[in-house]
């Protein structure tokens, strides 16, 4: 530190100094200071500059997560780019006029096809519940009591699971082939 | 509960159905879409790796073939494996796997008590059952006793005529359908004028079980040879809660 001058001059005999680091009033600063301990800085201080650290800290992670997470990408909507090149591109034939003709014929047929194939799944639910309104009906008559019991809902029904049919029953005494399946999805953290 | 007695007896009957275990052949406009499909993808699509490669190595065997390289010092003790070999290779071992047949021995003898039989279809259970003085071909059914519900009937139904290590799966609580007739004139009385059958139906979850159990005449059948053996009126009524 430098001169410190004083607006009033004590009465003293001490020649004193501006601070402990200045040996004499008039001398400089002769040397940086050496002590074994470093500088104690008043206690209030310290917790309020760690305070205000921490305040700092805490607003940036906010700010952080405030901001809209990655989304994570889909891999199946992303093409690679190798798929898009020109050699990929399949060379044919084109389609004669009796192909595409024979096509849209084909289509006509099969829209008919599966109207009638959807009415008739319809109708043959509508009597699957006709029947059973009947046969609730015809149970009321005969006993309130057994009517409220076939009402009740079935808890062990659901979650119903079952396996579809293959193309072939299956083989007995079949060994299938042994193999290992290693899974490389990647997994991504948000 | 009613105190004056009620006429109407009544039956627990259980349908229990075997699922299809095989996809049903496909009608002909099914299969021509299946092709027709199978053609538009065929087209839209692009080359895949293992296409582009056997389309190189064939152009390469052509150019080798024109120019007359001296294959000699090209390959001398590597041996290139083509994609052509693959695809041979594969259909090789395609051709070996013997898969069970679609149609199976009880198909062909018509064994109509074997569960094997037409397996791309629902097989329902048939008991000759003895009513009054008749003995018919019904579906299993059992008269229903005062303090059991009609599913728990139709469950004792089942464990009579199979016995008690069914697995199968009821469809809810409620009955799918009911059959009512009146007793003929001479048994008729005044609280006794006929019976009321409630039908159920549950799929059969376990594949095999000792059919050593069963002590009456039972079949399987499907929906369409139910009219060999099921009255009329009862087969009308069965008819409306099964789904082909």
């Amino acid at each position: 530190c430098s001169f410190s001058f004083f607006s009033s001059w004590l009465p003293q005999t001490v020649p004193f100094r501006g601070s402990h680091w200045q040996t004499s009033l008039l001398a400089f600063r002769a040397s940086l200071p050496m002590r074994a301990q470093p500088m104690k800085k008043k206690k209030k201080v310290d917790v309020k500059r760690e305070q205000a650290q921490k305040d700092r800290m805490k607003k940036k992670i906010k700010k952080l997560e405030k901001a809209a997470p990655e989304m994570i990408p889909i891999e199946d909507f992303i093409t690679p780019l190798k798929y898009s090149e020109s050699n990929r591109v399949r060379s044919l034939p084109p389609l004669s006029f009796e192909e595409t003709e024979r096509r849209v014929l084909l289509l006509k047929k099969w829209c008919l096809f599966k109207q009638k194939q959807d009415k008739a799944e319809k109708k043959a639910i509508q009597t699957l519940v006709e029947a059973q309104q009947e046969a609730l009906k015809e149970l009321r008559l005969e006993s309130e009591e057994l009517y409220q019991a076939a009402i009740r809902r079935d808890e062990g029904l659901f979650p119903f699971e079952r396996d579809g049919p293959n193309y072939t029953p299956p083989l007995p005494g079949y060994d299938p082939p042994e193999g290992k399946c290693i899974d490389i999805t990647k997994v991504y953290t948000q | 509960t009613a105190a004056a007695p009620r006429p109407w007896r009544l039956f627990g009957a259980m349908c229990l159905l075997r699922l299809p275990r095989i996809t049903q052949p496909l009608e002909k406009e099914e299969e021509e879409m299946a092709a027709l499909m199978g053609q538009i993808e065929l087209e839209k699509s692009h080359y895949s790796d293992h296409e582009i490669r056997k389309l190189e190595e064939e152009e390469q065997l052509r150019r080798r073939k024109e120019s007359m390289y001296d294959d000699d010092d090209e390959a001398p003790g590597k041996t290139v494996i083509m994609a052509q070999d693959l695809e041979d290779k594969w259909e090789q071992k395609l051709l070996q796997f013997k898969a069970a047949p679609r149609i199976t021995d009880a198909d062909k003898n018509n064994d109509r008590t074997s569960l094997n039989r037409k397996l791309d279809s629902n097989l329902m259970l048939l008991v000759k059952q003895k009513l009054g003085n008749q003995e018919l071909w019904l579906l299993p059914q059992v008269e229903w006793q005062p303090g059991e519900t009609l599913r728990s009937t139709a469950e004792r139904a089942m464990a009579t005529f199979l016995g008690d290590h069914i697995q199968a799966k009821i469809l809810g609580n409620a009955p799918y359908g009911i059959y009512k007739y009146k007793f003929p004139r001479a048994i008729r009385t005044e609280d006794n004028v006929g019976a009321k059958v409630f039908f159920f139906k549950a799929f059969l979850q376990s594949s095999d079980f000792s059919q050593a159990e069963l002590k009456e005449d039972y079949l399987w059948v499907t929906k369409d040879e139910l009219g060999d053996y099921l009255k009329s009126e009862y087969l009308k009524k069965v008819n409306r809660f099964l789904l082909d």
